[in-house]
Parts: C-alpha cells; sequence; structure tokens
C-alpha cells in the first residue's frame, strides 16, 4: 500500500469505528472512505472451472454481508477478480493485481501447480495472498519453509487422511484388496500414498491390486473401470474430483463393478456431489465433503442461509470451495479489524499480518482457525452414504466430523513421518 | 529509416522501466523472451515455410533447463543457464528435425504437433523426474556474476534482468538478422519459394531445413529461460500444443512476411491479452476473433498494414 | 477371460468414440486438405446441445427410451453453423494453409467461451440415461447397451461415409474434386457447393458424434482442447483424408490406451504419441493415407 493512502486512511479511521458499529447512520463517513480493494484469482474456464465458480459465489457472499453490515473495519469491500489458468499467465494476473490495482489482499487460486508457482513470487512482493486450496506437499516445504505473507488453505492430503481414518475404522477386517484410481497429479499421487501408508499405521494388512492414473479430464474411463473390475479389489480408493467422478461412477455402475461387495472410498466426492445420482451411484461408500457438508442437520444459522440462497440463485447446492472462499475472507476481515483494534488506527499490513497469524474465524462450514505457520485449520465432514433423502443424489447417512488438527501434520514437521508417529484416534 | 526506427524502439524500450508503471514493465518481460523465441521460430515458418505447431516443446525445454539447473544442479550463472538450455534444445530438436523435416506444409505442422504433445506427456506423467503437473521451481539467476542480493524479485526483474534481455534481443536479432541476410537466409527462402527448383540449383534442401530448425529451437530455448525466470516456475503447460498456437497466433498477428513482424506480434499479443483478461471474462472469445479477423482481413498482419499505411502516406 | 473381454471391449468403446471425433477431420481433410483443429469443438457442442434438447425433450413429455433419437436431432440440427463457418473459410482458401490452420484454431479460442456463455463452468451430464436400454451381459462380462449402439453407430457411420464415397455419384465428384480442384472445376462441378456440403457433414458428423457419446461421459469446457490431439492421433496413425484409415487409427489408438492402462498405466497417453511417431517414421502417409511426396 502506498504511504499516501495510509495516512488518508489514517485521519479518516475515526469514522471508520463509528461505522462499523452504526452501518446505516454513519454512511456518508464510510462514502468518505476508500474502499478495501480484495483481488481474487480464480479459475473460470476449463477443468477447474466449476471449483472457481463455486468458490466466487462463497466471496460474493461473504461480501455482501461484509459490505451491508459497514465493511471491514468501516471499509466497504471491492473485489477485483481475475482468471487463474497455468501458472505463467496466473502469476502476470498477480501482479497486475499488485503493482496495477494496488490490492490490499489477493484471495484464491485453487490448483496446486499455480499456488507453488505463486507463493514464493507472492513472498518476493510482500503481497498478502491467502490461498483457498492447492496446497498439495509436495514443494510447498521446499517452496516456502516460513511463508510471511502468504497464507495456506489446510492441506489437500487432510480428506484423504480422513477418508482413510474412516474406512479402517468401518471396514477394517473386512478388505484385503485394495485398488485406486485417482488423478494423475500431486494431489491425487499424495492421496493414495497416504492412504496405504494410514493402512500400514493401523495394520491392515492389505494387497494394492491396480493403482490407476488417468489424467484429469478424460471422459472415457471404460478402459480404467475394465482394468479395475479385472483386479477384482474388496475396495477402491479414489480421489477423482472433476467431471471424471460422475463419469467414472456410471461407468463403474454400467461395468457391474458395484455389483458385488466392493467397497468404495471417496474422498473428495462432494467436488461434484450434485452430479452423483441416485440411480448409478451405490450407498454405503465412505464419502467426503471436505469442510462444507450442505445438508448438515445442525450446522449454523449462516450456512443454512448460504445454503438456501445458494438453492434459490443457482438451482444447486454449494460445495466446500465455497467455504474455502468465505473461510478468506473472514480470516483477512478478521485479521484487519483485530489489528485495527489493538492500534486503534488503520493497521499496517505487517500488522494485519500478525493478527491474522492464529486467528479464530466462523466459516460456513463451521470453526477454522489460520495456526501461527499460515496454515488454515478447518472442519471437516465425510461420512457413509445413503440415498434416503429428498435428493436425486446421496447425502450422508451417518456423518464423522473432525477438526483438521487430527488430519493435518502440526507446524514445522513432514507429512510422511506425521502419519507414522501421530497419535490418532479413529 | 529503417535503422532510426530501430534505434529509436531500442531507446524506447530502455526507457520503459523509467516511466512506465511497475506492472507494464513485468510484461514487457514476457515479450521479450517470446520476440526471442519468435525470432526463432520465424526462420522457420516465414522464411522456410515450414509451419510447426510443435514449437511450444522447445520452449518448454528451455524453462525446464532453466528450472533443473537452477534448483537441482545449483547452477546461478544466467549465461550459463542460457548456454546449457539452449544447448539442450539442439540436442533434443535433433532427433525431432531429423524425422520432421522430411515433410512439408501440414504433415510438418502435425508432426511438429505430435512430438510437443509427446513432451508433454512425458512431462506430465514421469512425476518423479519432472515434478509432473507441478512442475519444478526456477530460482532467480546471477546476471555476470552479480546477485543483485539487495533487490527484491519485482526489483530484480524490471531492473538489471530487464536491460539483460533487452540486451539479449538485441543481440540475438542482430544475429538472426545476419543469417537471413547470408546466403544461407536467401537459400531457405528459395526453399520456401520452390523446393525442387531449389533442389535442382544444388540447394540441399533438407539440410537447409534441418540447421533452419535447428536455430528456431535454440531461440525458443533462450525464450522459454526468460519466460520461466520470471515466472519462477516450469510447468507442463508450456509444452501443450495450445501454447505452440499461440507462438503462431504472435508471428501471425504482427505478420511473418516481416523480419520485424513476430516482435510487434509478441509485444501486441501480450498486452492485448491482458488487458483483455483484465476487461472481461470472456477474454478467449475475443483473442479468438482478433486472431480471426487478422487472419481475414489483415494476412501480412500488423506489419504488412503499417507498410500499407506508409506506402500510401508516401504515394500522396 | 472376462477380464480379457472388458478390456478389449472398452478398448474398442474408446476406438468408436475417437472414431466420431475424428471422422469429421478426416472428410472435411480428405476433400478440402483443411486441418479443421474445431473439430474438437464441434463435437464438444454437440455434447453440451444434445443434453439440453434432451432434457427439454423430456420436460415436453418425450418417453425417456427415445432420447437416442432426440440426441441424433440435436446432432444434425447443429449442422447450420456448418455453412456459416465454412462461409468464413472461404475467405482463405487460396492462401497459405496456415491462415487455414490459424482460422480454426481462433474458433477453439471462440468456442470455449461461447460454450461457458451458454452452459457455465459446471460439467454437464444426462443423470443415467444410458441405462434406459439395459445392459448386455454374457457370462460376467457386462456393458450397457447403450455403448455397443455407440460402437454400432460409429461402425455405421464409418462404413455409411465409405459407400457414399464410393458408390454414389455424388461421391465420385468429391473424390475427383479432393483429387484435383481445377480440374473439376473445368468439368463443370460446382466446388464452392461441393465445398460447403462437405464441410457442413464434417461438422454434423462432430456434432452428432459429441451428442452420441455424451450420456455415457459428461461434456466438460477443457473437452475440446483434449480431444483433438488424439483424433489427430488417430488421423495420422490411419492417414490424413482416408475414412478407412480413421477406423483404422481409432482402433489401433483405443486398443492401445486399454492394454496400456492395463499393463503400465504410466503409459497411457505417452503410448499414443510414440505410435504416432513410430508410424510417420516407418510409413508417413499413414496405414491407409495416399504416399507424400
Amino acid at each position: 500500500m502506498d504511504s499516501k493512502r495510509r495516512t488518508v486512511v489514517k485521519a479518516l479511521s475515526g469514522a471508520g469505528v463509528v461505522a462499523a458499529a452504526q452501518p446505516y447512520l454513519s454512511f456518508p463517513a464510510i462514502a468518505q472512505n476508500t474502499p478495501l480493494k480484495v483481488g481474487i484469482i480464480a479459475p473460470k474456464a476449463g477443468i477447474a472451472g466449476t471449483i472457481g465458480e463455486c468458490g466466487l459465489r462463497g466471496t460474493l457472499f461473504a461480501v455482501e454481508r461484509i459490505n451491508a453490515g459497514g465493511g471491514i473495519a468501516g471499509r466497504k469491500v471491492e473485489l477485483i477478480i481475475e482468471e487463474e489458468t497455468n501458472p505463467k499467465d496466473s502469476i502476470e494476473r498477480l501482479r497486475k493485481l499488485v503493482l496495477q490495482d494496488k490490492v490490499d489482499c489477493v484471495q484464491g487460486i485453487v490448483s496446486s501447480g499455480v499456488s507453488l508457482a505463486m507463493g514464493p513470487v507472492a513472498e518476493d512482493m510482500k503481497a498478502t495472498v491467502i490461498f483457498w486450496d492447492g496446497t498439495t506437499q509436495d514443494g510447498v516445504k521446499e517452496t516456502m519453509p516460513n511463508p510471511r505473507y502468504v497464507f495456506r488453505s489446510t492441506d489437500n492430503e487432510c480428506e484423504a487422511v480422513m477418508g482413510s481414518l474412516l474406512a479402517v475404522k468401518h471396514w477394517k477386517g473386512k478388505f484385503k484388496t485394495v485398488a485406486g484410481i485417482n488423478p494423475d497429479y500431486s494431489y491425487g499421487r499424495n492421496n493414495f500414498a497416504a492412504f496405504q501408508a494410514l493402512l500400514k499405521k493401523f495394520g491392515v494388512e492389505h494387497t494394492v491390486v491396480a493403482d490407476q492414473w488417468p489424467k484429469v479430464g478424460t471422459t472415457d474411463l471404460n478402459s480404467h473401470v475394465a482394468a479395475l473390475k479385472a483386479a477384482k479389489p474388496d475396495l477402491v480408493f479414489s480421489s477423482l474430483l472433476f467431471a471424471d467422478l460422475p463419469i467414472f461412477m456410471r461407468t463403474a455402475y454400467g461395468a457391474g463393478l458395484m455389483d458385488g461387495g466392493t467397497k468404495f472410498v471417496f474422498p473428495a466426492a462432494g467436488f461434484q456431489h450434485t452430479l452423483l445420482k441416485k440411480s448409478f451411484t451405490p450407498e454405503g461408500m465412505i464419502f467426503g465433503h471436505n469442510t462444507l457438508y450442505f445438508d448438515l442437520p445442525n450446522a449454523s444459522p449462516l450456512q443454512k442461509q448460504f445454503v438456501q440462497e445458494y438453492e434459490a440463485k443457482f438451482k444447486d447446492y454449494p460445495h466446500w470451495e465455497a467455504d474455502r472462499a468465505y473461510f478468506a475472507m473472514q480470516v483477512y476481515k478478521a485479521g484487519v479489524e483485530a489489528a485495527y483494534k489493538a492500534k486503534n488506527a488503520w493497521p499496517s499490513q505487517e500488522d494485519v499480518i500478525n493478527a491474522m497469524e492464529g486467528i479464530k474465524v466462523d466459516s460456513l462450514g463451521g470453526p477454522g482457525q489460520m495456526r501461527k505457520d499460515h496454515i488454515a485449520e478447518q472442519t471437516f465432514y465425510q461420512g457413509i452414504t445413503t440415498n434416503n433423502n429428498k435428493y436425486d443424489f446421496p447425502t450422508l447417512g451417518s456423518i464423522d466430523t473432525m477438526y483438521s488438527d487430527q488430519l493435518q501434520k502440526p507446524p514445522g514437521m513432514d507429512f510422511w513421518k506425521w502419519i507414522e508417529v501421530a497419535q490418532i484416534k479413529l | 529509416m529503417r535503422y532510426v526506427a530501430i534505434l529509436l524502439a531500442v531507446v524506447v524500450l530502455a526507457a520503459v522501466p523509467k516511466f512506465a508503471q511497475p506492472y507494464y514493465v513485468t510484461l514487457v518481460l514476457p515479450a521479450f523472451g517470446y520476440s526471442i523465441a519468435l525470432l526463432g521460430f520465424n526462420l522457420l515458418f516465414g522464411y522456410t515455410g515450414l509451419l510447426s505447431f510443435g514449437h511450444a516443446l522447445f520452449v518448454a525445454v528451455g524453462a525446464y533447463g532453466a528450472a533443473v539447473l537452477s534448483s537441482k544442479l545449483g547452477v546461478k550463472s544466467f549465461e550459463l543457464v542460457l548456454l546449457i538450455s539452449g544447448a539442450a534444445a539442439v540436442v533434443v530438436a535433433i532427433p525431432v528435425a531429423l524425422l520432421s523435416v522430411r515433410y512439408v506444409r501440414i504433415f510438418f505442422g502435425i508432426l511438429t504437433l505430435a512430438f510437443g504433445m509427446l513432451f508433454h506427456s512425458f512431462l506430465f506423467k514421469f512425476y518423479d523426474l519432472t515434478g509432473g503437473d507441478t512442475g519444478i521451481r526456477v530460482l532467480r539467476p546471477s546476471l555476470f556474476s552479480m546477485d543483485f542480493k539487495e533487490l527484491d524479485k519485482t526489483a530484480f526483474l524490471i531492473g538489471p534482468f530487464y536491460y539483460y534481455c533487452l540486451g539479449l534481443l538485441v543481440v540475438l536479432g542482430l544475429a538472426m538478422w545476419r543469417v537471413v541476410h547470408s546466403p544461407f537466409g536467401l537459400h531457405l527462402t528459395a526453399i520456401r519459394e520452390n523446393s525442387r527448383k531449389a533442389e535442382y540449383l544444388g540447394v540441399r534442401v533438407r539440410f537447409f531445413r534441418l540447421i533452419a530448425f535447428l536455430i528456431s529451437a535454440f531461440y525458443c530455448a533462450i525464450g522459454g529461460v526468460i519466460l520461466a525466470i520470471n515466472t519462477g516456475q516450469a510447468d507442463p503447460e508450456l509444452a501443450y500444443w495450445t501454447h505452440s498456437g499461440e507462438l503462431v497466433f504472435m508471428t501471425v498477428l504482427g505478420g511473418f512476411a516481416n523480419f520485424f513482424g513476430p516482435l510487434v506480434g509478441a509485444f501486441t499479443f501480450i498486452f492485448l491479452k491482458s488487458e483483455l483478461m483484465g476487461a472481461t471474462q470472456y477474454w478467449r472469445f475475443f483473442l479468438g476473433l482478433t486472431l480471426l479477423l487478422i487472419v481475414v482481413l489483415f494476412p501480412r498482419g500488423l506489419m504488412g498494414l503499417a507498410l500499407d499505411l506508409r506506402s500510401k502516406v508516401w504515394r500522396k | 477371460m472376462t477380464a480379457f473381454f472388458d478390456i478389449l471391449i472398452g478398448g474398442v468403446f474408446h476406438a468408436a468414440v475417437l472414431f466420431l471425433v475424428a471422422a469429421g477431420l478426416q472428410l472435411v481433410f480428405g476433400v478440402q486438405k483443411i486441418v479443421n483443429l474445431a473439430c474438437g469443438s464441434f463435437y464438444a457442442l454437440g455434447a453440451y446441445f444434445g443434453i439440453t434438447a434432451v432434457n427439454w425433450a423430456i420436460k415436453v413429455g418425450v418417453p425417456p427410451s427415445m432420447f437416442l433419437l432426440v440426441l441424433l436431432a440435436s446432432g444434425l440440427v447443429l449442422g447450420v453453423i456448418g455453412p456459416a463457418i465454412e462461409a468464413l473459410l472461404r475467405t482463405v482458401y487460396d492462401r497459405d494453409e496456415a491462415f487455414q490452420l490459424l482460422l480454426t484454431f481462433a474458433l477453439v479460442l471462440m468456442f470455449q467461451d461461447v460454450l461457458r456463455f451458454f452452459w457455465g463452468a459446471n460439467p454437464q451430464q444426462l443423470g443415467n440415461l444410458a441405462m434406459e436400454y439395459g445392459k448386455v451381459s454374457v457370462g460376467e462380462v457386462q456393458v450397457p447397451t447403450y455403448n455397443v449402439l455407440v460402437i454400432l453407430a460409429s461402425v455405421v457411420i464409418a462404413m455409411g461415409i465409405g459407400a457414399f464415397l464410393q458408390r454414389t455419384r455424388i461421391g465420385r465428384i468429391l473424390r475427383a474434386t479432393a483429387e484435383n480442384r481445377e480440374m473439376s472445376q473445368a468439368m463443370g462441378v460446382n466446388v464452392r457447393w461441393i465445398y460447403a456440403s462437405v464441410f457442413t457433414l464434417g461438422t454434423v458428423l462432430g456434432t452428432v458424434g459429441g451428442a452420441l457419446v455424451v450420456p455415457t461421459a459428461a461434456a466438460s469446457l477443457d473437452m475440446p482442447v483434449e480431444l483433438v490431439v488424439e483424433a489427430f492421433a488417430v488421423v495420422v496413425i490411419g492417414g490424413l483424408g482416408s475414412m478407412r484409415g480413421a477406423l483404422a487409427g481409432a482402433l489401433v489408438v483405443g486398443l492401445m490406451r486399454a492394454a496400456a492402462i492395463t499393463f503400465y498405466a504410466e503409459l497411457e497417453m505417452l503410448s499414443i504419441y510414440l505410435v504416432v511417431i513410430l508410424v510417420l517414421i516407418a510409413r508417413p502417409a499413414g496405414l491407409f493415407g495416399k504416399p507424400i511426396e
């Protein structure tokens, strides 16, 4: 932020407090204030377009509420939305937001390839960036050992860890042969490796009879399903998550892969939950909704309102990316406001970052916090599916809820080492 | 007249960091990278008449060269990175070129596309070697053994690195100018115009095409190194066929019939894309529309358009 | 044995899909010598539009079992874009083929956003409609009847076009035009009309293909650019411009991929490009193409 504007803001900060407290009465004071600029970089087209779309809806929901409530510490939020594509172009978008639009904070990014490239660049540019997603193990540890300006989402592997734990809890002793079909990138690779590591940790004897790695975006999975079927696994672990997932499910159904007693673990299926129609999706699978399960019976009023509005507006039910985006915005809001309160003046970027470290917020899906090492902790939802509901897709019959401190490595530890030594209760 | 224009262009580019906003300066860097890559690409396309739809392969070789050298082998010297990556591209290009230059026209295009996609699959699938989808990080190099530790990355990029790349562009541009105006370059043009006739006249057509291919691969790799350092990451998308398509797009946008066309195309494309991406979420549509209009209405590209305008003015 | 047949059928099915993507590409190249990079976009358009058409038809009371006809019809209707795009291409017929290739590349870029504009970023699918026709089961081998229909459809289309080109008068004129455009023109053939019809037919092959396959898959925005490279592999292996070649190429790629997936999954895509390059080295014109000078 340029120093000139900061002094202006400082001069106006007294008005800001009043504005926050009485949003509707002191409107002129807010109008004088410059808006807080937040840049969003999210995919809109291509494979991940569907994720970015849902995330953006979460952001817009958050900003509507924030602005209706008087903004962040009295300043309204103005969004500048850019598209996440490949690492090269996405970094250009980051530079545009930071250097040209002079945004106060950047949020977004769902692909690990982009987040890995962007992390160091953002650190170097001293740009506050809060990632929605895209945090796989590989590289993160080498490229960003101690980030100062970059805040990361919970580990992508959390859901695989939780899915594996549930598989052990519910089905230990009921399966011997295991097959995997996972997307061919770091996320899919780590998920399947984490699953096997956890089976080993809990002494579940198993053999891997097939592992398939379809490229993300494959629209014909008949051969993959045939290969899986040939291996006759007792359990299939799959972290497919884009259009590939409903295609896989339908193909597997058509080929009779689901006729026997085969068990399924789908830790990331929540991304496409509404596309997995009951007519081809069996009951009784382990199904992950990550940090937002739209049909949670005891959900917060906030979540209920969001899901309701989402359904009314888009004729669909949201998945977790909306929660991640909402969470990122809340962390920033809480950070700015805490720093503002402590200083009783408009805080500097460093103040805000310090305040965000360790801050606790309520996100759509439940409580969460930003750890001191800039990694998010959130609440995860998985369970066993049922078709006994009012929708045309399966929901969770039994719901397991875990806070991510049970699912991700503590600060400074190696993920694989952590799996070996962690004291996890089932 | 021409020399004045070139000199002026270099002076303006050298002054850009002084007056332009930092973001626009950072955009000039990829334009430099693509300019260098396209100088090589157009030797093959504009001068030799071979349209490759797979030259992103060599851009990716350059980028991964920079990545492997800087983050795996600890090579810091930019000069070394340029030389080794360029050499690697030539080595990769030898078998590709040997097979490809047996064909012309669309078959050449498709064969190069297949090689590009082969390399993309390799980068994508061979995880342990290439980092798979996420690729490999590219660390900041030292220029003439100077580290510029006191500068943050942006300051480094729009400062010393900028001028270095401008210098590279000038040097490689001059070299390419010499190449296309040498007897070798004239042979290439003769091959493009009528390869059979050239062959009767004793031109070793395939050999000349091969050499042109290797030079183009070298230039593309140098461009790829610059792009990768600017991004800080080498990823498989760089080798994807649509990226090859963008190379052709830029060349035709500027005009492949003119030596400077590709450079104009690279700059226009980068800035156009950046502005469109900021202006609308449907930027792909408008980018495609631009290409369509250029192809249909101004096949000689922006340089052709400019030259036409100039000759009109002169006639008056 | 069950496994063998499952894998075999998986491969043949993929071949059928690829043939449907590649057929239009092949026909247009065969006659007009234009490589249409947008063939994948037509295919995707057919897929998206087919979903919309079927959903609409079911809403107005068409019985679900008729959906196959709705898909076919919607693919055929999309043929209307054929003449329009051909008119655009006509402006560059007498220029270097680089321009024709680039024009179709421009279409690829534009179509991505056209699809997004109408259908959004979420993948679209037809639920479990494909199972409407049940399964064919022999022993433990189970195949959805619809998949068998897709395989049959591509065989019928391949044979139909082959017969059309070989046996009918128009077919002969088409082939003559492909051989020598000036000569045909001199003989009184309306080349302009021929080109417009061929391009439209090529477009329809793509849109019908996309519509036919979508019940077994889903329509997504990355489809056009992903499929076009596989289609390329098919036509290069089979020989550019040859319909029989497209069929053979599709079979090679489909079976090769199925084998790779079963035995060494890492090689899934790589194996395809390797075959392409091997074929180009050993038999540059492809399995069924005419030799290149």
